[in-house]
C-alpha cells in the first residue's frame, strides 16, 4: 500500500520522505505486536536465569544478579554455607533435571512423536500409492472414505478410542500414545495427492524391470516424494511433540510414560513458591528443540505447518 | 458450558483472523525485514502450548507478574481516554486468571495469542499468489488510494483464504484445553466461567468416569464442526472465484 502515497507525491524528496513515515509506522506497529508475542518467552527465558529471591521482588533485570545464592535443599542435606552457595542460573537448570526425570520426559518425546511418524510413513505411502496409481474396484469408495475421516477431528473420537484402549488394558503405555495416531488420513492424502503428479511411465517401467509393487512404493516412489515426506514430518513431529490433551487422557499415573508436556505440567502441579525457577527453565528445555529447529529451516516450518491448515 | 465456549469461540475467531490478515498485509506491503517478523509472530504456533501458558500464569500474577509490573510503571502517564487504566492504577490491576470477569478473555487473549501467527502465514501465501497485473488494473480505473486497492483487489482475492482461515480458526477455538487444564485443574476456573467444551468433555469422561455425559457432550461438539464444514462447502462452492 506504500506505493501509493509515492505516486501521488508531487516532488520526488517529498515522495521519498512521506515513503519513510509510511514505512516506519508500519515498523512501529510491526514492533509492538512483536513485543507482545515475545513477552512470555521473554518471561520464560528472563525467570529460568533467575534467584527465587529476585522472583519473588522482582529485580534484576532480564538476566539478575547472577549472583550466587544460598540453597536451602543444600544446607537441609547438611552442606556448610561456603559449599551451598549457587549460581542462580546454573541452579534452575541443574534442578530441573534433578526434579523431574526430564531427560526420560525428552526421551519419552522422541520415541512417541518418532514412532508415530514412522509407523505413519509405513501405512501412509503404500496406501497412498494403491489409491493413486493401482486400477482395483472399490477404489473411489477407499478414497471417499479417507476425505470423510479428514474431516472428523481428532478430539471428538478421543472417548471412544480411550475406551478401546482402556479395555484392551492398554492404557499407561507406549502403545496408548502411539497406536490411535498411526494410521493418518491426512498423510495418505497428501501423499496420494502427490503420487497422482508422478508419471505413470516410471512405474511402468519399474515393472518392466521385475520390480514387486512394495518395491516399488519403497525404491521408486519414495525418493519422489521426499519433499512431501518432509513436510509432512514437520507437520507430525511439530503435533505430537506439543500434544498435551492425548497424553493427559491415556497416560495416568506412571512417571516413567510422562511425555515433555505432561512432565512439564506435573512438575507445575508440584510447584510450591520457590520452584518458578526450575520450572521456567524446564519450560525453555522443553520448547528449546522445536523452535531451533524451526528458526534452522523456517520455510520447511512453515510449509508444513500450514499443511495441516488441509486438516 | 456453553456461555464459556462462545465466549472465548467469539474473541478469538474475529481477533485472530484480523491481526493475521494485518500483520500478513502489513508484512507483505515492507520492504525489508518481512522475514523477521513473519518468524517472530509464527514463534508461538510452535512452541507447545502447555509450556507457554504456564509461562503466561506467571506473567499474569497480580502482584510480581510482568504484565501488571508493566501496567504499573506506565501510570501517570496514561492518556485520559484511557479511563481503565487510570482506576488499575488507583485501585490495582485486575487479578486476571483468578477474576471472575477477566479470567475468559484472557483465556481468549492467550488464544489470539497462539493462533494469529498461522492465520497469518496463511493470508501470506494468499497474498503472494495475487497478480501484480490486478493492482496496475485497478490503478488505471482510478482505484489509487491503498483503502481502495484493498476492497476492490485484495480482498476479494484473497474470499477462498478467507473461508479457509475462518473455518479452521472457529474449529481450532472450540478445542481450547492446553491452557483451560493448565489454569485450573480443578472445576474450570472461577465460577466456572472458563468451563469450555473440552475441558468438559475431559473432566466428566475420564476424571469423574461419567462416559455418557461425555459422550453426549462429543456429539454436540462434533455436530457443530460438521455445521461448520458444510457452511466452509457451501461457502467455497457458492462464491465465484476470481483466481
Amino acid at each position: 500500500m506504500s506505493d501509493a502515497t509515492l505516486s501521488t507525491a508531487p516532488t520526488a524528496t517529498e515522495a521519498q520522505f512521506r515513503f519513510n513515515t509510511a514505512e516506519t509506522i508500519k515498523h512501529v506497529v510491526l514492533i509492538l505486536g512483536a513485543m507482545i508475542v515475545l513477552l512470555p518467552f521473554y518471561v520464560m527465558v528472563s525467570y529460568s536465569l533467575k534467584a527465587p529471591a529476585e522472583l519473588m521482588q522482582n529485580t534484576g533485570g532480564f538476566f539478575g544478579s547472577q549472583r550466587p545464592f544460598l540453597d536451602d535443599r543444600c544446607m537441609l542435606l547438611g552442606g556448610t554455607e561456603a559449599t551451598c552457595m549457587i549460581n542462580p542460573t546454573v541452579y534452575n537448570y541443574t534442578s530441573a533435571y534433578r526434579e523431574a526425570p526430564l531427560l526420560r520426559y525428552l526421551l519419552n518425546g522422541v520415541i512417541v512423536t518418532m514412532s508415530i511418524f514412522l509407523i505413519q510413513v509405513i501405512v501412509a505411502l503404500p496406501c497412498a500409492y494403491a489409491l493413486a496409481k493401482l486400477r482395483f474396484w472399490g477404489r473411489e469408495a477407499v478414497f471417499g472414505l479417507v476425505l470423510f475421516c479428514l474431516l472428523i477431528p481428532i478430539h471428538a473420537i478421543a472417548l471412544p478410542l480411550y475406551i478401546l484402549l482402556a479395555q484392551l488394558g492398554l492404557t499407561n503405555s507406549y502403545a496408548a500414545l502411539i497406536i490411535p495416531w498411526t494410521i493418518s488420513v491426512f498423510g495418505i492424502f497428501l501423499m496420494r495427492q502427490f503420487f497422482m503428479t508422478v508419471p505413470d511411465d516410471l512405474i511402468d517401467a519399474a515393472r518392466m524391470d521385475g520390480m514387486s509393487e512394495y518395491g516399488i512404493v519403497w525404491n521408486v516412489m519414495l525418493p519422489t516424494a521426499i519433499p512431501a515426506l518432509m513436510a509432512f514430518a514437520i507437520f507430525s513431529i511439530v503435533a505430537h511433540w506439543n500434544d498435551y490433551f492425548w497424553p493427559r487422557i491415556v497416560i495416568t499415573g506412571d512417571r516413567s510414560l510422562f511425555t515433555p508436556p505432561l512432565g512439564l505440567r506435573e512438575f507445575r502441579g508440584d510447584a510450591d513458591g520457590s520452584n518458578f525457577g526450575p520450572m521456567m527453565a524446564s519450560a525453555v528445555i522443553i520448547v528449546t528443540p522445536l523452535i531451533v529447529a524451526f528458526l534452522l529451516m523456517q520455510r520447511r516450518f512453515i510449509e508444513g505447518i500450514t499443511l495441516s491448515g488441509m486438516k | 458450558m456453553f456461555g464459556a465456549t462462545f465466549r472465548s469461540v467469539a474473541v478469538v475467531v474475529p481477533f485472530s483472523v484480523a491481526l493475521g490478515l494485518g500483520a500478513a498485509l502489513l508484512i507483505h506491503s515492507l520492504g525489508r525485514f518481512g522475514n523477521l517478523y513473519t518468524t517472530i509472530y509464527f514463534l508461538p504456533v510452535m512452541a507447545a502450548l502447555i509450556a507457554m501458558a504456564i509461562v503466561w500464569e506467571f506473567a499474569l500474577l497480580p502482584t510480581v507478574g510482568l504484565v501488571n509490573c508493566l501496567l504499573e510503571a506506565f501510570c501517570g502517564t496514561s492518556p485520559e481516554l484511557w479511563r481503565w487504566h487510570a482506576a488499575g492504577c488507583a485501585e490495582g490491576f485486575p487479578l486476571w486468571l483468578s477474576d471472575r470477569d477477566y479470567a475468559i478473555w484472557t483465556v481468549a487473549f492467550i488464544g489470539v495469542w497462539q493462533g494469529f501467527g498461522f492465520n497469518m502465514v496463511l493470508y501470506l501465501a494468499g497474498l503472494t499468489s495475487i497478480p501484480r497485473a490486478l493492482y496496475h488494473a485497478a490503478e488505471m480505473d482510478g482505484a489509487t488510494s491503498g483503502w481502495e486497492r484493498f476492497r476492490l483487489v485484495t480482498w476479494p482475492m484473497l474470499g477462498p483464504t478467507t473461508v479457509f482461515v475462518v473455518t479452521i480458526t472457529i474449529i481450532r477455538s472450540f478445542r481450547v484445553f492446553d491452557t483451560v487444564e493448565a489454569f485450573y485443574p480443578q472445576g474450570g476456573g472461577p465460577g466456572k466461567s472458563v468451563y469450555v467444551m473440552m475441558f468438559a468433555i475431559y473432566e466428566k469422561a475420564i476424571q469423574q468416569n461419567l462416559m455418557g455425559i461425555g459422550a453426549a457432550i462429543t456429539v454436540v461438539f462434533l455436530g457443530f464442526v460438521m455445521v461448520l464444514t458444510l457452511i466452509q462447502r457451501w461457502l467455497v462452492e457458492r462464491r465465484t472465484h476470481y483466481v
